[in-house]
C-alpha cells in the first residue's frame, strides 16, 4: 500500500504535466490559428475553389457548423477541445475526410522512418565515439569527434538530395520515393538520422568525457583492465543513461524534420499531411496533427522519466518511499551533461534542446 | 587578436563576407541576369561562362544564388530578431515580476520550445499566408522560447545583486531599473544565443521556402532554388545540389563564429 502511494507520489506530478503540454499546445495552436488575421474557412475555401468561392452566408453557416467553425470563440476552443477528448478530430475542410482516419493512415509511415532513424543516429554516435575513446592518436581522436556537429548544419533536403541522386539515380541500389517498396525507408531514415545523431552524439560524447574522469574508470585503469572492456562495462551504461533524457526531445525534431523529408522522398506521412494541409490552409488537418504530435512528444517523455526510476537504482530509493541522496543527484547530473557541450560546442538547435532538458 | 590565427575562423570570417557583400550588391558579383535566361542555354552543366550551370529557363543559376542571398538571410536575421525581442521583453518581465505570473509564463514557455520550430512556423505561415515576411516571423516565434528562458535566468540572477537594490533604495521606478540596470547586464548570453540562432534560422528558413512557403517563383531565394531544381535532380543534378551546398557553407561559417562568441563570454 505504501509502494503504491510513492509510486503514485512520483508519476502523479508527471501525468499533471503530460495533460497540461497537450492542452496548453491544444490552445496554443488555436490561438494563433484563430487570432491571426483572415477567416480559417474563407481561407481554406478560397485556395480550394479560387474565384469559384462560395460567398453565400447561408451555405457558409452549414459548412462553418461542418468543420466545428461555428459559434463564438470560446464555444469553438471548447466543443473542438471536448470532440478531441473523446477522439474525435473533426473533418478536413479540404479532403472532407475525418481528420483522425488521415493521421491513423500516415503515422505508420512516419513512424517508421522516425524509429529507423533514431537508430541510425544513436548506434553510429555510440560506434564513433567508441573509436574515438579507442584509438591511440590525438589527432584521429580530435578528428572523429569533429565530424558529427557537421550534421546539425546540413540541410535535410540538400543531404537527402545528395543520397537520392548518389543511391538511386547514381548506382540504382535504392528506391528514390514511395512507400510500397519497404526499402524505400532507408534513405529517409539515413536523411533524418543526420541531425538526430548529431544532437545525440554531442550528449553523448559529453556523457563519456565526464565519466572518463570518474574515480571508477581511475580505479579501473589502476586495475590494468582493458580500454576496451572499460568502455563497454563501465563508461557506455554510465553515459548511455543521461543520454537517455534528450531522446524525448529529439522525438520533437523528429516531428518537425520529417516535413522535409517526406516532401524530398515523397512518401506519405504526418509531415507530408501536415504541408499539404498548410498549402491547403487546412485549419482542422493542422490542429489534429499538432494534437497528435504533442500526444506523441509527451507519451516518449514520460516513458523516458519513469523509465529513470526502473533503469537507474540510484532513483528506485524514491520509489520505495525512503528518500534517498541519489533521487535527487541524478536528474542534476544528468540535466549538468545535458547542459554541458551548449557552450562549449553546440549549433543552435542544439542550445535549445539542452535548455528544454535543463529545467525539465 | 589571437582567433585570427585559426584558419577556420578566417575561412568562416571570409564566407560571412562574401554573403553579406552578395546580399547587399548583388549586382557585383551576379554574371548574369537572374531573371532573363537564355533558351538555347538550358540545363547546361557548370562551365567558364556558366559557374553553377543553368536552369530549364535557362537562366544562370550562380546569378540567382547571388541574388537569392538578400530574401534568404534577411528573412533569417528578421527571425532572430522576432525572436530576441519577443523573447527579450517576456523574459524581463517574467523574471522581474516574479511569483505567480512568473511560473505560468515559463510553463507556457516549455511548451513553446516543445512544439518543433518548424510546426510552429507551420501554424503561423497557415493564418498568416504565404511569404518571406510570415516565414521569418514563424521561424522567430519558434525560437522566442529559448530567448524567453536565457533571459529570464540573467535577470533571475541579476535582480537580487547589489545595484539593483541600492537602485530601488534610492527610489529609482521599475521601468528605469529594468532598462538600465538589467537589461545591459543580462544582454551578453542573449546575444550569444542570438548568433547561434542564426545558423538555424538560415536553415528553418530555407526548409520553409523549400516546402513552398516562402518567396514565390520566379524571386531567388535559396530554400526555393533547391526546390525548383528537384525535379530535375537525376538529370541536372547542380539545380538543386549546388545551391543547397551553398546553404550548407554559410551554416557553418556562422556556426563556427558564433561559436567565438560564446566562447569569449
Amino acid at each position: 500500500m505504501q509502494r503504491t502511494l510513492a509510486v503514485l507520489r512520483y508519476v502523479a506530478p508527471k501525468l499533471i504535466q503530460f495533460a497540461f503540454v497537450i492542452w496548453a499546445t491544444y490552445t496554443v495552436t488555436f490561438l494563433l490559428i484563430h487570432l491571426l488575421p483572415g477567416d480559417p474557412l474563407l481561407a481554406a475555401l478560397s485556395v480550394k475553389g479560387g474565384d469559384a468561392t462560395t460567398t453565400d452566408p447561408e451555405t457558409l453557416a452549414v459548412l462553418r457548423e461542418k468543420f466545428g467553425l461555428d459559434g463564438s470563440l470560446w464555444d469553438q476552443y471548447l466543443g473542438n477541445f471536448l470532440a478531441a477528448l473523446r477522439g474525435d478530430l473533426g473533418v478536413s475542410i479540404a479532403t472532407g475526410q475525418p481528420v483522425d482516419a488521415m493521421i491513423a493512415r500516415a503515422l505508420p509511415n512516419t513512424a517508421s522512418v522516425a524509429v529507423l532513424a533514431l537508430i541510425f543516429g544513436v548506434v553510429t554516435s555510440v560506434v564513433l565515439t567508441f573509436l574515438a575513446f579507442l584509438t591511440p592518436s590525438r589527432w584521429v581522436r580530435q578528428t572523429l569527434l569533429q565530424i558529427p556537429p557537421l550534421g546539425v548544419a546540413i540541410p535535410a533536403f540538400l543531404s537527402g538530395l545528395v543520397l537520392v541522386s548518389v543511391f538511386s539515380f547514381g548506382l540504382g541500389w535504392l528506391p528514390a520515393s514511395g512507400t510500397r517498396n519497404p526499402a524505400a525507408v532507408i534513405l529517409p531514415a539515413i536523411t533524418l538520422a543526420l541531425p538526430i545523431g548529431a544532437i545525440f552524439f554531442q550528449v553523448f560524447s559529453s556523457a563519456v568525457l565526464d565519466a572518463m574522469r570518474s574515480p571508477y574508470v581511475f580505479t579501473a585503469v589502476a586495475k590494468g583492465v582493458s580500454p576496451r572492456s572499460i568502455f563497454l562495462r563501465h563508461v557506455l551504461r554510465n553515459s548511455l543513461l543521461p543520454s537517455i533524457t534528450i531522446l524525448g526531445l529529439l522525438i520533437g525534431y523528429l516531428a518537425g524534420g520529417t516535413a522535409v523529408v517526406e516532401t524530398v522522398f515523397s512518401r506519405d506521412g504526418i509531415g507530408r499531411l501536415t504541408v499539404d494541409a498548410v498549402l491547403a490552409r487546412d485549419a482542422t488537418v493542422i490542429q489534429g496533427v499538432v494534437i497528435v504530435v504533442a500526444l506523441v512528444y509527451s507519451v516518449v517523455n514520460l516513458i523516458v522519466d519513469v523509465s529513470y526510476g526502473v533503469i537507474d537504482p540510484r532513483t528506485r530509493g524514491a520509489l520505495s518511499g525512503r528518500r534517498s541522496v541519489g533521487s535527487a543527484a541524478v536528474p542534476a547530473v544528468a540535466s549538468a551533461v545535458v547542459s554541458a557541450p551548449a557552450g562549449a560546442s553546440a549549433p543552435a538547435t542544439e542550445t535549445a534542446l539542452t535548455e528544454a532538458g535543463t529545467e525539465s | 587578436m589571437r582567433n585570427l590565427q585559426k584558419p577556420g575562423v578566417i575561412i568562416a570570417g571570409l564566407v560571412l563576407l562574401a554573403a553579406l557583400a552578395a546580399m547587399l550588391v548583388p549586382s557585383l558579383f551576379a554574371t548574369h541576369d537572374p531573371f532573363e535566361g537564355v533558351a538555347a542555354d538550358k540545363l547546361l552543366p557548370p562551365s567558364e561562362s556558366y559557374w553553377f550551370g543553368t536552369d530549364h529557363l535557362g537562366r544562370d543559376v550562380y546569378s540567382r544564388v547571388v541574388y537569392g542571398a538578400y530574401l534568404s538571410l534577411v528573412s533569417a536575421g528578421a527571425a532572430v530578431l522576432v525572436g530576441v525581442i519577443v523573447g527579450a521583453i517576456v523574459g524581463l518581465i517574467s523574471g522581474f515580476v516574479g511569483g505567480k505570473l512568473d511560473f505560468v509564463v515559463m510553463r507556457f514557455v516549455d511548451v513553446l520550445i516543445a512544439v518543433p520550430g518548424v510546426l510552429l512556423a507551420l501554424i503561423v505561415v497557415a493564418g498568416l499566408g504565404f511569404g518571406p515576411w510570415s516565414v521569418a516571423l514563424g521561424v522567430g516565434l519558434g525560437a522566442a522560447g529559448s530567448f524567453t528562458r536565457i533571459m529570464r535566468s540573467q535577470v533571475v540572477r541579476i535582480r537580487n545583486e547589489e545595484y539593483v537594490e541600492a537602485a530601488r533604495t534610492l527610489g529609482v521606478k521599475w521601468p528605469s531599473i529594468l532598462l538600465e540596470h538589467v537589461l545591459p547586464n543580462s544582454a551578453k548570453p542573449v546575444i550569444a544565443l542570438a548568433a547561434l540562432e542564426l545558423g538555424t534560422a538560415i536553415l528553418a528558413v530555407s526548409a520553409l521556402s523549400f516546402l513552398g512557403f516562402g518567396a514565390q517563383p520566379p524571386t531567388p531565394e535559396w530554400g526555393a532554388l533547391v526546390s525548383s531544381g528537384r525535379d530535375f535532380v537525376a538529370t541536372a543534378w547542380w539545380l538543386s545540389i549546388i545551391p543547397g551546398a551553398v546553404i550548407l557553407v554559410v551554416v557553418l561559417a556562422v556556426n563556427r563564429l558564433a561559436r567565438l562568441i560564446g566562447e569569449e563570454r
